[in-house]
């Protein structure tokens, strides 16, 4: 699909482009004809399945607010609201305080598909196709015929427009351009959707902010649901995490068309400097290897490679060895900002974050962080359809890929199976499925290889599963200390109290063959056990709760049974 | 040096478990002193111990010289504060203060007196001190061999079961001194009490030349009927069944006291065979009692296999179930079976895969066992060693 992409770059200045920032991030800008093919391919984009569809485009809103905000270092307020119009059909509204777009931009990165920013580019971003935006725009207009309704303003000045998507030709329709009287800073779109349902489960928009929240803790999100009911997810960090680097493509990755590409762009004059200025780890070395191998003159002006010299090294590229990519620009949540996260939105009883050092699969630098949570509120709480019954908690895995969460797909997926390899056993875990846990892994990756267009799950890299599996093992082993101990708590707190049930006993028993007061042995005694056990008081009462609970949901069993 | 280290301590792993007749007086004594020990480790603050001989069958060995089994001399201790043995040692004490109280103040209690007495639902939970009787039964056979003595030194006793039969006069001592003779109360003769020690039942006078123990509650009654023990002057006892600690010792002090032979008369089969071993050899259950309860002396006379033949009840035996077969490979390799005798007997019964009973006789005539059979056999001698 790549291959045949028209390629343009957008050098006219807007005229309403206030900020320079704003202008270096739309320069990039790239069309593709491709509406038809949406229309064809919906699953392919992850638009398939009434729950699944809705989460998706939450995600695709809630995305471009994200990055919108960071890109210009504003902290993110994200509002989201769903709204049920009749039978799976809803009314979404999504707003952030971003920069906002001058209209001509808005209208092509919300009615032109595969027209995003992010395309292209060897970065760490939360989409990695412009798909985004304008694929809710596609999909209400399929589903609804109606267009989608834009605010946007850059701080002074604002619009509201409608929009719709010319299909044949892929170019955004704005109708109904309003100048708005009140200033606003920000992006506020409103889609009408149908075929689509809205669960409060594991699989829906609410999850979904949740976990966005947890993996972006400079975010206040705010979310509005059909029934009214608003859930803020507050903001743990004030502190906007810092733009991943770009980094140069490895010579082991790039493709033919790629490597054009990049010709025509560069500064370099020859070929040669071109290779070693746009690529990573290519050096003199590498020419020379590259010399003997391909018949192309290294000395010929860069922007005149031809495919089929393109060709020639990317063949001979396949052949060479070369350094692993470099690791640098790659950012992590970060452990200080997950603890707080979890803190916040979890409330575990004890957590532990495990950051690995930056490794590489295939060419390209990714980076694995992962946490557990134990106790309190961690796990996935099991409602049961009789309130009387409680709850029961499960093992709830968060799988996030350059912070996004991963809702679907869970069964195809290299961290779900990294999770699986694990003898949780190994970590005082005992029963893994039914314990409070909640487990947090975020891999980041310039290329997150994922197993289709959906971007719900990561194919099963070896070396990927492998850092996970490390990450997960490390905060393990830090819990798996922990429970150790609470458990050790909870066994003495129990044999205390089979001991003192006994003592009274034992002391009237020996109190009538002997002279010697039951009070006074049984205070003995009690002596002797807190001294055999040697209690830490100070534990003691927590430990207690814990044992009362776990009683609690016994008692339920046996009643249940 | 080593070596003689290992001959020493091995002397000491091997000594045999003496359990003496203790009187009341000296049995309050030791309950005492273990609840003075058990203070006195509290005190210490340490967990108070119950020490008893260790009963397991690894522990239990047949001695060969005597004729019976014998216990070896290995104490288990019993901690309060092992979580494992909490419960028992909860359990134990108040055993020992009931058994204290017992004889101090002269009773007797039967065993499921005892459970009764002592079960109560324990403060603020669902837990009884005992939940079956098997827990104070099991309890109060540990305290008899922490005491090394016999539980019915305690004052405490079974059911009744077993009967007496035959020309032997005997005083209750515990009961207005009344003396009986026990051919001379009826065909049920005497329904042997679990408590048969001497302070008790006194054996005035035996006028008979042998005991006769039968298996079969039919068999002692069609014994009877036939006036076999007048005819043949012997004493007769019925076991029905798995002989009890009381009928077990009221044949041994009739062996001993009155020098009386006993023989044995049960089924051709596992079950009857394993009565006649536990008359003899004692149980390994109870290896420390053999001394109060096992009579090395007794013989075995009937039903053999000889019998099927010699009196022709190939039509009468029965067939040996899959479990027969396997009990008998196991009393096969018993190191008191090993007598040519009964090795042969055995391996006859597995050959022919057959058992035989007692009633079987009843094919031939119904007094055939009183009139013939056994008086025949045992003017012969015709037993198994």
């Amino acid at each position: 699909m790549a291959n045949k992409l028209e390629e343009k770059t957008n050098k006219e200045e807007s005229s309403q482009a206030k900020e320079k920032d704003i202008e270096e991030i739309f320069k990039e800008f790239k069309e593709h004809s491709v509406a038809e093919f949406f229309k064809k391919n919906r699953q392919m984009l992850g638009l398939f399945g009434k729950v699944r569809t809705l989460t998706t485009l939450v995600h695709e809103y809630v995305t471009n607010g994200l990055d919108a905000c960071e890109d210009v270092n504003i902290l993110p307020e994200i509002y989201v609201k769903l709204e049920e119009l009749g039978k799976e059909h809803y009314r979404l509204t999504a707003r952030d305080n971003g920069p906002g777009m001058p209209l001509d931009i808005a209208g092509k990165a919300l009615g032109k598909l595969l027209a995003g920013t992010k395309f292209h580019r060897y970065v760490q971003t939360r989409g990695q196709q412009g798909i985004g935006a304008s694929g809710v725009t596609m999909y209400s207009q399929l589903t609804t015929g109606k267009p989608v309704r834009v605010i946007t303003g850059t701080g002074k000045k604002a619009y509201s427009f409608d929009l719709m998507i010319d299909i044949n030709k892929n170019e955004p329709k704005i109708t109904n351009e309003k100048e708005l009287k009140r200033e606003f800073r920000g992006t506020q779109i409103t889609a009408e959707i149908k075929d689509v349902a809205y669960r409060k489960g594991e699989h829906g928009p609410l999850e979904y902010l949740r976990r966005t929240a947890i993996s972006n803790p400079h975010a206040k999100i705010t979310f509005k649901d059909p029934t009214g009911e608003i859930t803020v997810f507050p903001r743990t960090s004030t502190q906007i995490p810092k733009k991943p680097e770009e980094v140069k493509p490895h010579p082991s990755t790039i493709g033919v068309d790629d490597l054009l590409n990049l010709a025509r762009k560069t500064k370099a004059r020859t070929i040669a400097t071109f290779l070693k200025t746009e690529l990573d780890r290519f050096g003199g070395n590498s020419l020379r290897v590259l010399e003997e191998k391909t018949k192309v003159k290294f000395n010929k002006q860069a922007k005149l490679l031809t495919w089929e010299e393109a060709e020639q090294i990317i063949r001979a590229f396949k052949e060479m060895r070369f350094l692993a990519p470099k690791t640098e620009g790659l950012r992590p949540i970060g452990e200080e900002r997950i603890l707080k996260s979890l803190k916040k939105i979890v409330n575990p009883e004890f957590l532990r974050v495990t950051t690995r050092a930056p490794a590489t699969y295939s060419g390209y630098a990714f980076q694995v962080e992962a946490a557990i949570a134990y106790g309190g509120n961690a796990g996935r709480r099991l409602i049961n359809s009789n309130q009387e019954q409680g709850h029961e908690s499960r093992v709830e895995i968060m799988r996030f890929a350059n912070k996004v969460p991963l809702l679907f797909d869970e069964g195809t997926c290299a961290i779900a199976k990294a999770v699986k390899t694990i003898d949780w056993k190994r970590y005082s875990i005992r029963d893994f499925e039914n314990s409070p846990l909640t487990i947090l892994v975020n891999v980041i990756s310039v290329h997150i290889p994922y197993t289709s267009a959906g971007k719900q799950s990561i194919a099963e890299e070896e070396e990927i599963v492998e850092e996970v599996r490390k990450a997960l093992m490390q905060s393990g082993r830090k819990i798996s200390k922990y429970i150790a101990k609470k458990r050790r708590e909870i066994e003495k707190i129990k044999k205390r109290e089979i001991f003192e049930k006994y003592i009274p006993e034992v002391a009237f028993s020996l109190s009538r063959i002997i002279n010697e007061k039951k009070e006074n042995i049984e205070k003995m005694l009690e002596k002797v056990v807190l001294e055999k056990l040697s209690l830490d008081l100070s534990n003691e009462e927590e430990a207690k709760e814990i044992l009362e609970e776990e009683r609690d949901e016994e008692n339920e069993g046996e009643n249940l049974g | 040096m080593e070596e003689k280290k290992d001959k020493k301590q091995k002397k000491i792993e091997n000594r045999v478990v003496k359990i003496r007749e203790k009187n009341i007086k000296e049995l309050v004594k030791s309950i005492e002193e273990i609840s003075k020990n058990m203070i006195s480790q509290i005190r210490q603050g340490k967990s108070p111990v119950f020490k008893t001989l260790l009963r397991g069958k690894g522990n239990v060995f047949y001695d060969e010289k005597i004729g019976y089994f014998q216990l070896r001399e290995r104490y288990n201790f019993r901690r309060f504060l092992n979580i494992a043995h909490a419960r028992k040692f909860m359990q134990t004490t108040l055993v020992m203060e009931k058994a204290y109280e017992y004889l101090n103040e002269g009773k007797t209690a039967a065993l499921r007196e005892i459970y009764y007495d002592l079960k109560h639902t324990l403060p603020k939970s669902k837990e009884n001190t005992f939940e079956e009787q098997r827990e104070s039964d099991n309890v109060l056979t540990d305290l008899e061999h922490g005491l090394l003595t016999i539980r019915e030194k305690l004052n405490v006793h079974a059911d009744a079961k077993g009967s007496l039969y035959g020309d032997i006069t005997m005083q209750d001592v515990k009961h207005n001194n009344d003396i009986f003779n026990a051919a001379k109360i009826g065909r049920g003769g005497w329904s042997i009490m679990s408590h048969v020690e001497p302070e008790e039942i006194k054996i005035k006078k035996i006028n008979a030349d042998y005991l006769l123990v039968v298996e079969t509650g039919a068999m002692y009654e069609r014994l009877v009927e036939e006036n076999f023990p007048k005819k043949n002057r012997a004493i007769l006892v019925g076991t029905g069944g798995q002989p009890s600690r009381g009928t077990r010792r009221l044949i041994h002090r009739i062996h001993y006291e009155h020098k009386l032979p006993v023989y044995v008369f049960t089924d051709g089969d596992p079950y009857g065979w394993y009565i006649y071993s536990v008359i003899k050899f004692g149980s390994m259950e109870l290896a420390a009692h053999s001394y109060y309860l096992g009579v090395p002396d007794a013989k075995f006379v009937g039903m053999t296999m000889r019998d099927v033949e010699k009196y022709k009840l190939q039509n009468v035996t029965e067939k040996l179930k899959d479990t027969d077969i396997k009990r008998i490979k196991e009393l096969m390799q018993y190191p008191w079976m090993q007598s040519k005798e009964w090795q042969a007997e055995l391996k006859t019964a597995l050959d022919k895969k057959i058992r035989i009973e007692q009633q079987a006789l009843a094919n031939k005539s119904l007094s055939f066992v009183a009139e013939e059979y056994l008086p025949k056999k045992i003017k012969a001698r015709e037993f198994l060693p």
